[in-house]
């Protein structure tokens, strides 16, 4: 069963187009990575799954319930890290519990010392920690992180990439992976596709990718 | 020292009700960057509805009640009609609640006539020292401070409240998590709609409103609320109680004719003081 | 058409021209604008009633309403968007106010008994010589007009409707073209205002009402900021508009109300509807349409790229 599917999407914003027949899939509990250039589409990508962004044409279908760790964290500044995370429970306000956001704390239990503070005044790391918090509130079948590593100290990306793979392992739940540094989302996903100018150019199992020349070329720089 | 107690808290009445005005205004504008010119419609729509109910008989309170929320439905409707249809800019909608306002005139003129109407409120004075002040001044401050505690209630503990907040602090994050911005767009439009309806019903009895009283209510409104650069109730209110009571020792002191004219020229000099502090910010920035 | 119409419909065609100019390359919405008519008719009337030639205060209305704005605008300028709207009906508040309490104004009552206008011995009287005045004024605003936009500095101001900050950086001194034509723009209603009062033959400070300010808005609105034709035919149909709708609501069997809901009613549900489905105004909308039908009717061609629109594009919040 796909958590995610997308056939032939088609954006465009004034003149430009963004996706041009993009098509892509998400099985329950994969962990698939969209790697890809910048300005190349993979935020259109991110937005139109989510349903931010209505696409001119094509289909977009999401099974279950899609959260979203946005690029650059996007927290609500103003609020403090528990109300950021009481947020992310809004698709399923109807249902007090899940406001509860207790068991967030359980799984990053990193957040607990900051529950009280403006979101606005955290690290860049702390912010992403929240962000994927947010993300997990709203229980989601698949958590879209669009750039886990873009701001963040190597160590910092690792310690979030390491969380990913335990929430995948433990919940089930799948992943749609974005990012710049191929390297890193090939290690962690299991699939990935490679999105250059709107268009889907490669895609395939990671070890595919890597193995591939272009691929290696373009996005892993010279393998020592 | 009589006449300065009177006159203080003669001015403390009237700045509530700029305040509630201008909290009316920063709600709409935290969530859709409108500055909603038809705020000071809100008064002047639930003031009259206000005189006219308690005319037909309806109780105190009742009237008033009723009166505010026709406001809040009317508030809902401009927020319809100004961000409604997709895309419309910041600028564009400050122009169509200026239309609005229009057609309210025309409903307004046809309701209830071209002249100033009032409505009794609480009558009678009560003696402090030996200053007389009006009841009705009471209940204003009284019902304004009621309002906005409710109002940080509602902003800092419910969920509702919060998910406000989210959508002013980033709104793509709010759509993200899945908040319909739009729809909480509308829901500030009503909540704005009341608080000018509130405004109104108090503030009738101590000022006489007309038609045309819109574009007062809307400039003191809106110099409170620029005071917190229109996203701070907190200082919307500050600025308005500064207002209130400026405009009523201008005119206990010097000459009634003059009161305006100070409480704008103070609006002039705070936009121009926060437009000359956020030009060296941006020049340190770029530095 | 009453000829009397015509006259006020030329001097807010005189009005609207400038706000356009200040409104489509500017950016910047003034809710303000009739201060400086005022300012120019009260001149007028003041140079006239104290036995000083006539001529010298038609004159001397477009100048001191320039200086005025010049010198008002230095620190307002610095305010845009919603704060510089704002801003200018709270400096038509003041001058209203100010206005109406002065003794050498002649306080609320205004000043009466301007004499007509005389220049070189031939006295304005009656409606024809003032239509021919006004005609006269409208054209060498219109000339003044199209030499600033078509002038270097003007390509300049287009940069600044779309982007204040791309065109600073550009080089445009943005703070100094922006003082220009909010000065221009007052200047124009400054002559305007000095015409109505030598046509009207008194000035008083309900002449010049924040709804007058209002008016011009709509008026370049529902024309289209940023071009010449757009405020002539907004100032044309506006005031056309207002015209029958008072015909029709004074008639035999309508409440004495009716002409005052009628034109406010109209009013709001025009601009409204202009400014959500015509953004750009009539005249834009009705030649890009023009151009895309009509004249090439086989090709599509984009919009035409010169005619900035009301918004400036900072002000748009919506991130997608």
């Amino acid at each position: 069963m796909n958590v995610i599917e997308a056939e032939d999407l088609v954006v465009r914003y004034g003149t430009a187009t963004a996706l041009d027949r993009v098509g892509l899939r998400v099985a329950a509990g994969e962990l698939v990575a969209l790697i890809g250039p910048n300005g190349a589409g993979k935020s259109s990508l991110v937005n139109t799954v989510l349903g931010i962004v209505r696409p001119e044409s094509g289909r977009v279908a999401v099974h279950g319930r899609a959260a979203l760790v946005p690029e650059g964290r996007q927290l609500f500044g103003d609020l403090t890290v528990d109300d950021n995370l009481a947020l992310g429970a809004w698709r399923r306000r109807r249902d007090s519990k899940a406001r509860d956001t207790g068991k967030v704390y359980e799984v990053l239990p990193g957040l607990v010392r900051l529950r009280k503070r403006r979101a606005g005044s955290l690290s860049g790391g702390e912010q992403q920690m929240v962000a994927f918090g947010r993300a997990l509130m709203a229980d989601p079948d698949v958590v879209v992180v669009d750039e886990l590593s873009l701001g963040l100290a190597p160590l910092v990306t690792a310690d979030l990439a390491a969380q990913l793979r335990t929430l995948n392992a433990e919940r089930g739940m799948a992943v749609l992976l974005i990012e710049q540094n191929a390297r890193l989302a090939l290690d962690l996903c299991s699939r990935g596709y490679v999105l250059e100018a709107g268009r889907i150019r490669a895609e395939g199992t990671a070890a595919e990718l890597t193995a591939s020349a272009e691929v290696a070329d373009a996005y892993l720089g010279a393998v020592l | 020292m009589s006449d300065f107690l009177q006159y203080l808290v003669a001015g403390l009445a009237v700045g509530c009700g700029f305040a509630l005005l201008a909290s009316g205004l920063v709600a709409v504008h935290r969530v859709t960057h409108v500055v909603n010119f038809a705020q000071g419609m809100f008064a002047v729509v639930a003031g009259l509805t206000a005189g006219s109910l308690l005319s037909a008989g309806l109780p105190h309170g009742a009237a008033e009640l009723l009166a505010v929320l026709v406001a809040g439905a009317v508030g809902l409707l401009v927020g319809l009609i100004a961000t409604g249809k997709p895309g419309t800019s910041a600028q564009s909608a400050l122009i169509v609640t200026l239309g609005v306002g229009f057609v309210a005139y025309a409903v307004e003129i046809m309701i209830w006539g071209d002249n100033p109407r009032s409505h009794p409120g609480l009558r009678g004075s009560v003696q402090i020292a030996d200053a007389y002040v009006q009841k009705q001044s009471f209940l204003v401050i009284g019902v304004t401070a009621v309002v906005f505690t409710l109002l940080g209630l509602f902003f800092t503990r419910t969920y509702l409240g919060k998910a406000f907040t989210a959508c002013a602090s980033n709104p793509y994050a709010a759509r993200a998590v899945g908040i319909d911005v739009t729809r909480m767009g509308l829901i500030a439009f009503a909540l704005g709609g009341m608080l000018g309806g509130a405004a109104g019903v108090l503030l009738t009895p101590l000022l006489p409103i007309s038609y045309n009283s819109d574009v007062l209510l809307i400039t003191s409104g809106f110099a409170a609320a620029i005071l917190g650069g229109l996203t701070r109730p907190g200082l919307a209110l500050v600025g308005a109680l500064i207002l209130g009571v400026a405009e009523s020792m201008v005119a206990g002191y010097l000459d009634a004719s003059y009161q305006t004219v100070v409480a704008l020229l103070l609006m002039l000099a705070i936009m121009i003081w926060q437009a000359s502090q956020r030009t060296s910010l941006t020049e340190e920035a770029a530095r | 058409m009453n000829e009397s119409v015509l006259v006020l419909l030329l001097l807010s065609a005189i009005v609207v021209t400038g706000l356009s100019m200040l409104m489509g390359y500017a950016g910047q919405v003034s809710l303000g604008q009739a201060s400086f008519t005022m300012i120019g008719a009260y001149t007028a009337a003041l140079i006239a009633t104290h036995g000083r030639p006539t001529w010298l205060g038609l004159l001397a209305a477009p100048f001191v309403a320039t200086a005025a704005a010049a010198l008002i605008g230095i620190p307002l300028l610095r305010l845009r968007g919603h704060r510089l709207a704002f801003a200018t009906l709270a400096v038509q508040l003041v001058l209203l106010s100010v206005v109406g309490q002065q003794a050498w104004t002649g306080g609320d009552i205004g000043l009466q008994g301007i004499p007509l206008l005389n220049i070189g011995g031939y006295e304005f009287s009656g409606d024809r010589p003032y239509i021919y005045l006004a005609l006269a004024a409208l054209l060498l605003v219109v000339l003044i007009t199209r030499n600033v936009v078509a002038s270097r500095p003007g390509r300049g101001l287009r940069a600044l409707a779309t982007s204040e900050v791309a065109a600073e950086s550009s080089g445009v001194p943005v703070a100094t073209y922006k003082l220009v034509v909010f000065s221009l723009s007052a200047g124009f209603a400054g002559l305007a205002g000095g015409i109505y009062a030598f046509y009207i033959g008194y000035v008083s400070p309900g002449s010049f009402p924040v709804l007058l300010s209002f008016e011009y808005v709509v008026m370049v609105v529902v024309g289209g900021a940023g071009t010449i034709w757009g405020a002539l035919a907004g100032a044309t149909a506006i005031t056309l508009l207002l015209q029958w709708l008072n015909d029709l609501g004074t008639r035999e069997g309508m409440p004495a109300s009716a002409p005052a809901v009628l034109s406010y009613a109209v009013y709001g549900v025009l601009l409204i509807l202009v400014v959500l489905f015509l953004p750009r105004g009539l005249v834009p909308s009705a030649t890009s349409w023009w151009a895309r039908h009509v004249r090439w009717p086989r090709r599509r061609t984009s919009e035409p790229a010169d005619t900035p629109s009301t918004a400036p594009k900072e002000m748009h919040y919506e991130p997608n």
